[in-house]
């Protein structure tokens, strides 16, 4: 008998798996993944240059020291990013947060000691990162655009033209005294979604300004820096002796990492499910179905397609989280960063590894018990799609719920979540960081067990009349008369 | 006599409608058997009961000795009358794949698969995908799908239908070399030609009930001769032949029943008058004159219940 069943499971895995759209699909996915991280990448760096101006209006002439700021502030961040992923200790980190940029006689020495520090085999790459963040905003002198002489109506209304003709993103106007009073700061300029210049030379103009009121108001440096420190607080947690130890990222990661699995659970139920009904429906209206019945029972068949199709999403699961290891061994090569979140050692956590297989089978299971009855009324595929909308509806909702429970995986929404059998396997995958107390795991896995018998137990029966049927789906009632018969 | 498949007073209800009412039947073991009838008289809910995909409402069936043919699956080869295929398969594959459900070990199957499909004409075909066959060719394979695993009772179900004829002479040399091999065929047709050529005994289901059962010869008896004429000319003047009773004429061929008591001899004269007669032949009557006489007594039957009521 279960021979039977799995010469129909054997079938319908072949067919998926021998063809060569199947394996194309399969890349895809991670290929379509990359893409888009590769889109948004490749759109930070082909952003076309922006080109400003400044017009010096001011006493003080502060342009030129705002301008100076925003580059030496850009070369001290390309630095502190350059060796933070190259595993910089703390304490070399805070040697280059207290260079102090707005004195134009210490900071540029101190950089370029520091800058002496990183690997001599690594400058060059730092030097390529200080460029290209050189190279995003671009200062054109006013005498390039016919804006260094005359008055300023004549030099505001050859840059209004240059902004109009395109020559000019923008053009910042700093007027009267901005140390006492910075009303007359202009920023001319038509894009009114791009800020970043805008955010970038403002940055640099209260760095410059500030330094000015505090020497004005006759503060020592140090003070002011002292009142201007931006207060954090530094994550510890409670081990299980009691003891108190810093939060590295790893572990912040870990607790994130459910989100990740439930997401992917979700999606390979979710494609695992859809092939199934697709192919149930395609079976049926192919009348094959017939000819498969003089051979098996309807029972082995439904089961052998559930299977086979069940192994098929594996197929497809297995595969992506290759790709997905692959791709974070590759990440962690070249961005040391990465590997500091050890991404690796959470795909391979036996309790993940173990829930999400546990919990992907169960899952699929549960649903394709539902499409497959859904499919074996359904003629068409067309009929069959309008049935399966409110199933996909449902099946929407642990995607929704994912965030809010792994922030309290063991609050009510995540324990009201577990216990609706439909949602039990995501819910548990989604509460994996908690973790569940081993009871929970135990009333949950016999909850799931008993409901996937249900179910399957119903299907079979909506399943036995229906593949035979032709005509209009039947009515609800007709199915529960079916669902009542022995 | 030992029987491969019995039936006794099997009723099967849709609803209000009854598709099969108070059938017997028994069909020899080593025959050839046709179940005649129009479309919807019963004669697929029939085959499905005898398959078990269906169960009767009332009544007994016993197949190859046995009340459910759910339990000798592997002892039946059954063609529904919806065919279909896997497109994506490849003929030698999809027909082992039937022989692997019927319980053949694999290398038996693929092998005997190879050796089917080249016997009956489909050799170069065996590995191309099913879905660029045509639709013969698909049924020819569906067929074979059916018998590879050696059945002791093959059931048909419009084996002929949408078939060219040298197709169907295939599919007839397909349910002959059963009957050879010691094997009984049900099959269920539409053409009465393949019928009266084919089996051995037929059937006949009309709006339910069945209206006869037996040897050809069995059924054909008690039946008026009849004329079968081929022939040319203008076939109008047919229907003026004196003494004529009813007349089926097929333009080149033309079956003529006369009333009782009227002279063939005579009609021959009349004819040859009239048209240029080929074959002038005076015998028992067609399975297909006794199918039409058949469909209209029982109507006449109905209808005649139907207004005393």
């Amino acid at each position: 008998m279960a021979s039977k069943t799995l010469l129909v499971a054997q079938r319908e895995y072949l067919d998926n798996v021998r063809t060569k759209t199947f394996w194309i699909g399969i890349l895809a996915f991670p290929a379509i993944f990359a893409l888009a991280i590769g889109i948004g990448w490749i759109m930070q760096k082909t952003k076309a240059q922006q080109s400003y101006t400044v017009l010096d209006l001011s006493e003080q002439k502060l342009g030129e020291r705002i301008e100076a700021n925003a580059r030496a502030n850009d070369r001290i961040a390309s630095l502190r990013r350059f060796v933070e992923q190259a595993g910089a200790s703390e304490q070399q980190l805070a040697e280059i947060d207290a260079i102090d940029i707005t004195d134009p006689t210490t900071w540029l020495d101190k950089v370029r000691g520091a800058e002496a520090n990183v690997d001599p085999s690594k400058a060059a790459q730092l030097q390529r990162m200080v460029e290209s963040l050189a190279e995003k905003y671009r200062f054109v002198p006013p005498a390039e655009l016919g804006a260094a002489e005359g008055s300023q109506d004549d030099r505001e209304k050859a840059l209004r033209e240059r902004v109009r003709d395109g020559r000019l993103f923008a053009y910042f106007v700093i007027d009267g005294d901005p140390v006492a009073d910075a009303a007359k700061l202009t920023y001319v300029c038509n894009n009114l979604t791009d800020d970043a210049l805008k955010d970038w030379y403002a940055g640099a103009a209260t760095r410059v300004i500030r330094k000015l009121r505090i020497a004005a108001a006759d503060i020592d440096p140090r003070t002011a820096r002292h009142i201007q420190e931006t207060i954090t607080w530094k994550p510890r947690q409670v081990t299980a002796s009691g003891d108190v130890e810093d939060v590295r990222n790893e572990q912040k990661a870990n607790k994130f990492a459910p989100v990740a699995f439930v997401y992917l659970l979700w999606i390979a139920v979710f494609t695992a499910a859809q092939m199934l009904l697709t192919n149930t429906v395609e079976e049926k209206s192919n009348r094959i179905i017939e000819v498969l019945l003089s051979s098996v029972s309807p029972g082995q068949l439904m089961a052998g397609k559930i299977w086979g199709i069940g192994a098929t999403g594996l197929t497809i699961v297995v595969s992506w989280a290759v790709f997905g290891l692959i791709g974070v061994e590759i990440g962690s090569q070249l961005i040391p960063k990465i590997a500091e979140w050890n991404l690796t050692a959470i795909a391979r956590d036996p309790l993940y590894l173990a829930s999400f297989i546990g919990y992907f089978l169960t899952g699929y299971l549960l649903f394709a018990a539902v499409l497959v009855a859904i499919g074996s009324v359904c003629n068409s595929l067309k009929e069959a799609q309008n049935l399966v909308q409110p199933v996909f509806l449902l099946l929407m909702i642990p995607l929704f719920a994912m965030v809010p429970i792994v922030q309290e995986p063991n609050g009510l929404m995540a324990k009201v979540f577990t216990y609706i059998p439909l949602y039990t396997p995501f819910a548990m995958m989604n509460r994996a960081s908690g973790p569940p107390a081993p009871i929970e795991y135990a009333i949950t896995t016999v909850l799931i067990l008993v409901s996937v018998w249900l179910a399957f137990k119903a299907a079979g029966k909506i399943f036995r009349v229906g593949v035979l049927m032709t005509g209009n789906p039947p009515k609800l009632k007709e199915i529960l008369g079916w669902l009542r018969e022995k | 006599m030992d029987h491969a498949l019995t039936l006794t007073g099997v009723t099967k209800r849709f609803g209000s409608f009854t598709a099969v009412s108070d059938l017997s039947l028994e069909v020899p073991k080593g025959c050839i058997y046709g179940f005649l009838g129009q479309n919807g008289a019963g004669k697929t809910t029939t085959i499905r009961m005898v398959m078990s995909i269906f169960h009767p409402d009332s009544g007994q069936i016993t197949v190859l000795g046995h009340p459910d043919a759910a339990e000798i699956k592997d002892r039946l080869g059954y063609l529904p009358e919806e065919k279909g295929l896997y497109k994506k398969m490849k003929t030698a594959e999809i027909v082992a794949y039937f022989g692997k459900l019927k319980g053949m070990d694999s290398r038996t199957a693929n092998s005997k698969a190879r050796e089917l499909l080249t016997r009956y004409g489909l050799g170069d075909w065996l590995d191309k995908k099913c879905e660029a066959m045509s639709k013969g060719m698909g049924q020819k394979v569906q067929v074979l799908g059916s018998i590879i695993h050696e059945p002791e009772l093959v059931i048909l179900d419009e084996p002929f239908s949408g078939l060219d004829p040298v197709n169907r002479d295939t599919m007839k040399d397909i349910i002959l070399d059963m009957k050879r091999q010691g094997r009984t065929v049900i099959f269920s047709t539409h053409g009465m030609e393949q019928a009266e050529q084919l089996c051995d005994y037929v059937m006949m289901i009309h709006k339910s009930k069945l209206q006869f059962a037996g040897t050809l010869t069995e059924v054909k008896k008690g039946r008026d001769l009849g004329i079968q004429l081929d022939y040319d000319g203008d076939g109008r003047v047919l229907a003026e032949l004196p003494g004529l009773s009813r007349l089926n004429d097929n333009g080149k061929h033309a079956e003529i029943y006369l009333e009782p008591g009227a002279d063939p001899q005579q009609a021959l004269r009349w004819l040859v008058d009239r048209v240029t007669v080929k074959r002038f032949d005076y015998s028992e009557p067609s399975l297909h004159e006794v199918f039409v006489r058949t469909v209209e007594e029982a109507d006449a039957k109905l209808a005649l219940a139907g207004s005393t009521h």
